[in-house]
C-alpha cells in the first residue's frame, strides 16, 4: 500500500501531510516526557523486526502475494504512541531508502500505515480484550488459548482493511477533484483495494497472532531480563480495562480523519466528476460512469454510518462490561 | 547488509552505501541535498501536462546519469520501487486512456529517481544527520539510526534463517489456506524478534559505554561551501522553472 | 586513591539466580587484574555492572573514587573503557575513523580527530581508517572496537574475553599489545594462558571469589585451578609431565619468558649432575 509521488492530487496529499503532522506532533509531545532512554532501542528493535516481516511475501492464491504492515502488532507490543512513531519511522527509511513510497504521498502513507493502522489495531485489540470469550484466562496469565487470538486476529484485520478504506478514499478523491489527472477513479479503486486488501488482512491476522504466539511462549521461558519493570523485553504495552475509553477515542480519532477528505470530495469532487463524466462520453473505450457519483456518496455515507454504529457499539459493550463486572483484572 | 523483498525484487542496501564513495554527490552536505532534491520532486508531483512531464523525466535521468552512480544499480532499484508505480499506471491507462496513463508513469517516475539517486548517493548516517538539521525531531533521527543498524543486523538473522529452513526441505507457503507455511513464517519472523532483541540491548549498551545518550552526535562540518549552493541553486531554478510553466498552463 | 573498590558485591538477576556473591577486589592505578572463572561465574556480568549496566546492586562500587549509583553511572561510565566480547555489540558508524571517533564526540573530549589517530596507530588499524567495519575480520574488528575506547583515554580497562574468537596470530599480537599497554585492566577471560601473560594478578571467580594470587601462586597450590574448572597453563604443564620424568625442574614457570628461563636452567642443572666433578 505504498503510495509513490506523483499518484495523489496535490490537495489530497497535503491533507494528508496536515493531518499526520498533526497527529505525529500530539504524540511526539505525549512522549517527550513519557518515553524513557532505555525504550529507545526496544522500539527501534521493533520496528526493525517489522520493517523484515513487511518483506516477507505470503501467497494468497492464484499466484499473487501479499505483505504484512504490522501495525497492528506493533501497537500491541508497545502501545499506540510508540507503535506511531515507530511505524513512522519504518516508512522514512522505505521512501528515503528504498524509493518504496513517495514523500509528497508520505503524509498519506504515513497516515494510512502509521496512523490508521495502528490505532484503529490497538482500540478493537484493547475493546476486545474486555469482552471474555470461552475460558479465557487473564492476561497475568502466560498461557495462550484459541480465544485469546481473536482480539489479536481481529484487530489486525481491521487495521488492513480500515488503512485500505482511507487509501481507496484518498484515490477516488483524487481522482473525482482533479478530473481524472491524478487518482484512480472510484468503480476500480474500491473494489480492488478493498477486495484485495480484505483478503491481505487474513494473512496479516494469521501471522500476527503466530507471531505474538511464538514471543509470548518464548518469553515465559527466556532468562531474566536486567531491568526491573518488563516483564519481557519486547513486550511494553499496557492492556487496563481503564484504556477501554481511550481505545474508543482512538477509533473516533480514525473515523474524524476521515472528515477533509469528504469536505473536499463534497465541495469540489461533485464538479470534477461532472466534468469527467463529460469527458468520458468523448474517450474511446471507457465504461459507463455513473457509478462513481453515487460509489462516492454511498462511500462516505458508510464510512459515517460505520462511525456511528462503532459508537453505539462501544456504549453498549462498555455498559455490558459495567453490568456483568469485570472478573479478569491484570496484575 | 538489508536485502529488502521490496514487492519481490531484492535491493541490497549496503550496495547503496558502498556507491556512495564513489560519486561526487558524497561530498555535498546532506542538507543541501535534501532541500535541493526534495523540492524538485515535489514540483514534479505537481506537473500535470503531458510535455512537462516528460521535461521533469528527462532531467532526473540526467541527474542520475551526471550522479556517477552505477546505471546497473539504479536500475535494478528502480525496479524494485516499480511495482507499485506500474499498477497506478495501468490502471489510470485501463481507466481513462493513454496519455493520462503515461502520464502516470512519467510523473511517478520523474519523482520516484531523483529520490533513489539521493538514496545511494549518501552515506545513510549523514542522510539522517542531514534530516536533524533541518530539524526533524530528535526522537525520531535516533531511531532512524538506530533501526537501520538493528535492520542490518537482523537481515543477516534472516537470510541465514531463510538458508537453513530451505537446508531442511521447507518450502514456502502456496495460498493462504497453508496452514503449515503460515505458521512457519510467523515463527521465523517472532524467532527473528526474540533474537534481535538481546542483540539489541546489547547494541544499545555498547553505544551507551562510548558515551551516547539520547542523540548521535553531528559528523563533520557545518559549513556549507560553494559546491553545496550551486548544488541547491541548480535544483531550486529547475523547480521554479517547471512550476512557474505549470501554473502558466493552468492558468 | 584507588583505581576500583569493591566492597561486599552481591548481585542477582530479575528472576533470583544469584550473579555475584559477595565479593571484594581492590584494583591500584597500572594494575592489570584478570578475573578468571567458568562459564556462568559471572565475569561478564560483573563487568558490566562496574560499568553501570546492572542495577541495582549490594555492596559498594568505587570508580576512582566515585561511588557507582544509578545517577553517578554516566560519570563513572567516563573513566571507564569497556571492551565487549562481541566487537558488533559496538562498532557502529559507516566508517572506521568515524567509528573511532564516536566515543569522544559522544563525550565532547577536545581534538577529537588527534585522539582518534591516536588511537587507531596505536592499535594498528590507522591504514583502514576509510574502511568498512563490518567488512573487516573479526581480529580487525577487534582492533577497531579497543581502538574506541582507547580514543576515549578511559582510567581503567574493562575488557569481556578478549581474545575469544581470534586466530592464533591475532590473539598472540592482542596479548603482547595488552602487555606492553600502561594503563589500569581489568580482564575477564577464561584464557588463563592469555591471563598469565598480561595480568599482575588473577581472581578466580564462581559467583563468589574462590581464590587470588599471582598465577605462580595459584598453581603452585595443587588442585586449586582444577577445582575451580579451569585448566592450568599449557606451559605449566608441559612443566609439570617433565618434572614427573624426572627432570629437575624447580618451579613451573606460566609464561613464555618464565618458561625459557626456567628450560635454560634445568639444562643447566642437567649438564651439572651429568658431570658432578665440573
Amino acid at each position: 500500500m505504498h503510495i509513490p509521488d506523483g499518484l495523489m492530487d496535490p490537495v489530497v496529499a497535503l491533507i494528508g501531510w496536515a493531518e499526520f503532522t498533526m497527529v505525529i506532533g500530539v504524540t511526539l509531545f505525549i512522549l517527550r516526557n513519557r518515553i524513557k532512554e532505555r525504550d529507545l532501542p526496544r522500539v527501534a528493535v521493533l520496528s526493525a523486526g517489522i520493517f523484515v516481516a513487511q518483506m516477507l511475501n505470503f501467497p494468497i492464491g492464484g499466484g499473487t502475494t501479499g505483505h504484512l504492515i504490522g501495525g497492528a502488532l506493533f501497537a500491541i507490543m508497545a502501545g499506540p504512541l510508540l507503535a506511531m512513531v515507530g511505524m513512522t519511522v519504518i516508512l522514512l527509511i522505505q521512501a528515503l531508502m528504498f524509493g518504496d513510497g513517495g514523500i509528497t504521498a508520505l503524509g498519506l502513507n504515513a497516515l494510512n500505515m502509521a496512523i490508521i493502522a495502528p490505532l484503529s489495531g490497538w482500540g478493537i485489540y484493547t475493546m476486545l480484550n474486555q469482552i471474555s470469550f470461552g475460558n479465557r484466562k487473564s492476561d497475568a496469565s502466560r498461557t495462550k488459548s484459541f480465544w485469546d487470538s481473536i482480539p489479536v486476529a481481529c484487530s489486525a484485520w481491521a487495521s488492513v482493511f480500515l488503512a485500505a478504506c482511507a487509501c481507496a478514499a484518498e484515490l477516488s478523491v483524487s481522482y473525482a477533484i482533479s478530473g481524472g489527472r491524478y487518482g484512480i477513479a472510484a468503480p476500480v479503486s474500491i473494489p480492488t483495494v478493498l477486495g484485495y486488501h480484505a483478503v491481505i488482512g487474513v494473512g496479516e491476522a494469521a501471522i500476527t497472532v503466530g507471531i505474538l504466539a511464538y514471543i509470548n511462549s518464548v518469553a515465559s521461558k527466556s532468562p531474566s531480563r536486567t531491568s526491573g519493570d518488563d516483564k519481557t523485553a519486547i513486550r511494553l504495552g499496557r492492556t487496563e480495562p481503564s484504556k477501554t475509553i481511550w481505545a474508543a477515542v482512538a477509533i473516533l480519532v480514525v473515523f474524524a480523519l476521515a472528515l477533509p477528505l469528504y469536505f473536499v470530495y463534497a465541495s469540489e469532487g461533485r464538479d470534477g466528476l461532472e466534468q469527467t463524466m463529460d469527458n468520458a462520453n468523448v474517450q474511446e473505450g471507457s465504461p459507463v460512469l455513473t457509478a462513481p457519483f453515487s460509489y462516492g456518496e454511498n462511500y462516505f455515507a458508510a464510512l459515517f454510518m460505520g462511525m456511528v454504529g462503532f459508537v453505539v457499539v462501544a456504549l453498549l459493550c462498555t455498559g455490558m462490561m459495567r453490568l456483568l463486572g469485570r472478573g479478569n483484572s491484570p496484575e | 547488509m538489508i536485502v529488502a523483498h521490496v514487492r519481490g525484487y531484492r535491493v541490497k542496501a549496503e550496495a547503496l552505501d558502498e556507491h556512495a564513495q564513489a560519486s561526487w554527490l558524497h561530498r555535498i552536505d546532506p542538507r543541501a541535498k535534501l532541500v535541493g532534491i526534495l523540492g524538485f520532486v515535489i514540483v514534479c508531483a505537481l506537473m500535470t501536462n503531458s510535455v512537462l512531464i516528460f521535461s521533469s523525466l528527462v532531467f532526473s535521468i540526467l541527474f542520475a546519469a551526471l550522479s556517477q552512480i552505477p546505471g546497473k544499480h539504479l536500475v535494478k532499484a528502480y525496479l524494485g520501487a516499480l511495482p507499485f508505480i506500474l499498477i497506478a499506471s495501468v490502471s489510470v491507462f485501463a481507466f481513462s486512456g493513454p496519455e493520462r496513463g503515461l502520464d502516470m508513469w512519467g510523473r511517478t517516475s520523474a519523482c520516484v529517481v531523483p529520490l533513489l539517486v539521493l538514496a545511494s548517493g549518501t552515506e545513510t548516517y549523514d542522510l539522517f544527520s542531514g534530516l536533524r538539521r533541518l530539524h526533524v525531531p530528535a526522537l525520531i533521527t535516533t531511531l532512524l539510526m538506530l533501526t537501520y543498524k538493528y535492520l542490518l543486523l537482523m537481515s543477516e538473522e534472516l537470510a541465514r534463517m531463510s538458508v537453513a529452513r530451505r537446508a531442511r526441505g521447507f518450502r514456502p507457503a502456496k495460498s493462504l489456506l497453508d496452514r503449515y507455511g503460515l505458521s512457519v513464517l510467523s515463527y521465523t519472523a517472532g524467532m527473528i524478534f526474540v533474537r534481535s532483541s538481546d542483540r539489541g540491548e546489547r547494541s544499545y549498551e555498547g553505544l551507551r559505554a562510548r558515551g551516547f545518550r539520547k542523540e548521535f552526535p553531528f559528523w563533520g562540518g557545518s559549513r556549507i561551501d560553494v559546491p553545496d549552493i550551486s548544488f541547491m541553486a541548480v535544483f531550486l531554478v529547475l523547480s521554479t522553472a517547471l512550476a512557474a510553466l505549470q501554473l502558466g498552463v493552468v492558468l | 586513591m584507588r583505581a576500583l573498590e569493591i566492597k561486599s558485591l552481591t548481585f542477582s538477576y530479575d528472576d533470583g539466580t544469584l550473579a555475584l556473591k559477595d565479593l571484594s577486589l581492590s584494583v591500584d592505578q597500572g594494575e592489570k587484574v584478570a578475573i578468571v572463572g567458568p562459564n556462568g561465574a559471572g565475569k561478564s556480568t560483573l563487568l558490566h555492572l562496574i560499568a553501570g549496566f546492572r542495577t541495582p546492586f549490594q555492596g559498594d562500587v568505587l570508580v576512582d573514587g566515585l561511588r557507582l549509583e544509578l545517577s553517578t553511572a554516566d560519570d563513572v561510565r567516563k573513566r571507564l573503557g569497556l571492551l565487549f566480547q562481541d566487537p558488533d555489540d559496538q562498532v557502529f558508524m559507516p566508517t572506521v575513523e568515524e567509528d573511532v571517533a564516536f566515543g569522544p564526540r559522544n563525550l565532547k573530549l577536545d581534538d577529537v580527530e588527534g585522539r582518534a589517530m591516536k588511537a587507531m596507530r596505536s592499535t594498528g588499524t590507522d591504514r583502514l581508517a576509510k574502511r568498512r567495519p563490518h567488512r573487516l575480520s573479526y581480529g580487525m574488528k577487534k582492533r577497531v572496537a579497543i581502538a574506541g575506547i582507547l580514543a576515549m583515554d578511559p582510567e581503567i580497562l574493562l575488557l569481556d574475553e578478549p581474545t575469544s574468537g581470534l586466530d592464533p596470530k591475532s590473539r598472540a599480537e592482542l596479548i603482547s599489545f595488552l602487555k606492553g599497554m600502561k594503563r589500569t585492566m581489568l580482564i575477564a577471560t577464561h584464557d588463563l594462558d592469555a591471563a598469565a601473560e598480561i595480568a599482575d594478578r588473577l581472581v578466580i571467580l564462581n559467583i563468589s571469589p574462590v581464590a587470588e594470587g599471582t598465577m605462580k601462586e595459584l598453581v603452585s597450590k595443587k588442585g586449586l585451578l582444577e577445582g575451580a574448572g579451569l585448566e592450568i597453563p599449557q606451559i605449566a604443564k608441559l612443566f609439570e609431565s617433565i618434572r614427573d620424568i624426572g627432570y629437575s625442574v624447580e618451579w613451573v614457570p606460566v609464561t613464555l619468558d618464565q618458561a625459557a628461563a626456567e628450560f635454560q636452567r634445568t639444562v643447566e642443572r642437567e649438564r651439572r649432575r651429568d658431570r658432578p666433578n665440573r
